[in-house]
């Protein structure tokens, strides 16, 4: 789905829940769902100014997920590691932004070219 | 370019306001849209500080708010769920927060380790592989002596003492770097025969008074003698005192350690202040500390000394006695 605003913003989280609650994620795992869902979208809002949200359901071996896949074609991320290092988000707090989104979830895998744009891979199993 | 989203501060109204009028809005059955909001609202009480018991003290406000008057026990019910759905989304931001805390303390705690590692390969390096080269430089050197007229080895003779000294003082501060006396005999005994090598490198008194020997449990051990290292040698370096004290003794589950000097001093008030500068050796001490869950603190006007004071937590006496033999 399409990330352009805030209203789409509050769409992505509606359906991420919407889809952690159906695989049987307990309400607590679908907050932090929601939460990762918000920080990447915001990442999109801020940076690119549009992007795209895809959710999926996936099937490990002997488990079922949920993956959220951030896409945009904005300006990209020069330095992935410094991205991904605690206190360079906007917002300047310790765990929030692409480290906080990390922790809440099990798998993340990020791919970007300046200029290009970036792709934030995340996924979610069930316990 | 970054956008300044988050700077409205003006016409932004209180946090508790928004915060209330969010939960009334979902509780009305605005769905997802205010969940949001709780999420952003979290957000922000993060970035302006808010502590975790101001946002219950303000949920415990919003939330009677809410059900004042009313009667109908399903309804209440449902506000009931609807406002502890709220609660969570608006805690989540801080649950990402408080893993990041987690991970940072971790990573401070293996930093320190390492720390200690590479200084015990330093300390080895300087105490035998130097001590092996200069006892080969003494053979050299008694080997050229044995050709050489009386004068001449005379002057050889000077210069073995001078290689004496040199390797007298390598082994020293290869022993202060990683006394062996820390992990064989203590805590105690190491800043002992730390201070005393202070004392007299400095040429002033180091008094030491302990209420209790008795062994630590590692970390602690290390962390002690770390803060005490640092600071003697920062009061030696600024402070020219003519007298230190180091006082170490137990209080209510906390090992308790200060090293008071009568030196310059300085105006301990700015380092409270956020953009003020502090020393690299402050930091990492202060570092050292809170890694382990202790607290650091720092007393000193212009003219009246320093003090630095540690407090570390200390488990009970058995689980002491069992880590210290580790």
């Amino acid at each position: 789905m399409p990330i352009n605003s805030d209203q789409d913003i509050v769409v992505a989280r509606q359906k991420g829940r919407a889809l952690a609650t159906e695989l049987g994620f307990p309400p607590g795992d679908a907050t932090l769902i929601a939460t990762a869902i918000s920080e990447l979208a915001r990442n999109i809002v801020s940076y690119a100014r549009k992007g795209h949200i895809t959710l999926q359901k996936i099937d490990g071996l002997n488990r079922e997920g949920l993956s959220v896949i951030a896409s945009d074609q904005g300006p990209g991320i020069t330095d992935i590691r410094q991205a991904m290092r605690d206190g360079f988000s906007t917002s300047g707090s310790l765990g929030m932004g692409l480290p906080g989104v990390r922790r809440l979830m099990d798998e993340f895998e990020i791919k970007s070219q300046p200029g290009r744009g970036t792709t934030v891979v995340v996924k979610k199993w069930k316990q | 370019m970054k956008m300044a989203t988050e700077r409205k501060t003006k016409a932004e109204p209180r946090f508790e306001d928004e915060y209330a009028c969010q939960l009334r809005e979902y509780a009305a059955g605005s769905g997802e849209a205010a969940l949001g909001k709780a999420y952003e609202l979290g957000r922000r009480a993060l970035t302006e500080g808010k502590s975790l018991m101001e946002i219950a003290s303000f949920h415990h406000e919003a939330l009677q708010g809410l059900i004042q008057g009313q009667q109908d026990d399903k309804r209440r019910e449902e506000l009931l769920q609807a406002s502890s759905d709220f609660l969570a989304e608006c805690l989540s931001p801080y649950e990402m927060a408080q893993r990041g805390f987690q991970d940072a303390v971790k990573a401070l705690r293996q930093l320190n380790e390492t720390l200690e590692e590479e200084i015990k390969r330093i300390a080895y390096a300087v105490h035998d592989e130097a001590g092996q080269l200069l006892v080969a430089v003494h053979l050299a050197l008694a080997e050229v002596a044995r050709e050489l007229p009386k004068p001449q080895k005379d002057q050889v003779g000077q210069i073995e003492g001078l290689l004496n000294q040199v390797e007298k003082h390598l082994r020293r501060y290869s022993h202060e770097l990683r006394p062996t006396i820390l992990d064989d005999l203590g805590w105690l005994p190491a800043i002992r025969f730390l201070a005393e090598g202070v004392s007299k490198r400095a040429d002033l008194p180091i008094h030491i008074e302990a209420t209790f020997s008795e062994r630590l449990p590692g970390t602690n051990e290390t962390t002690l003698y770390r803060i005490v290292q640092e600071a003697l040698t920062n009061a030696v370096k600024h402070a020219k005192p003519s007298n230190i004290w180091v006082r170490a003794w137990k209080e209510n589950f906390a090992l308790c350690c200060s090293i008071r000097d009568d030196g310059a001093g300085f105006d301990s008030r700015l380092l409270r202040i956020p953009s003020g500068r502090k020393g690299l050796g402050l930091i990492a001490m202060q570092e050292r500390v809170s890694a382990i869950g202790g607290t650091l603190q720092i007393e000193s006007c212009p003219g009246r000394g320093t003090e630095i004071s540690i407090r570390l937590p200390l488990e009970d006496e058995n689980a002491n006695s069992r880590l210290a033999r580790g």
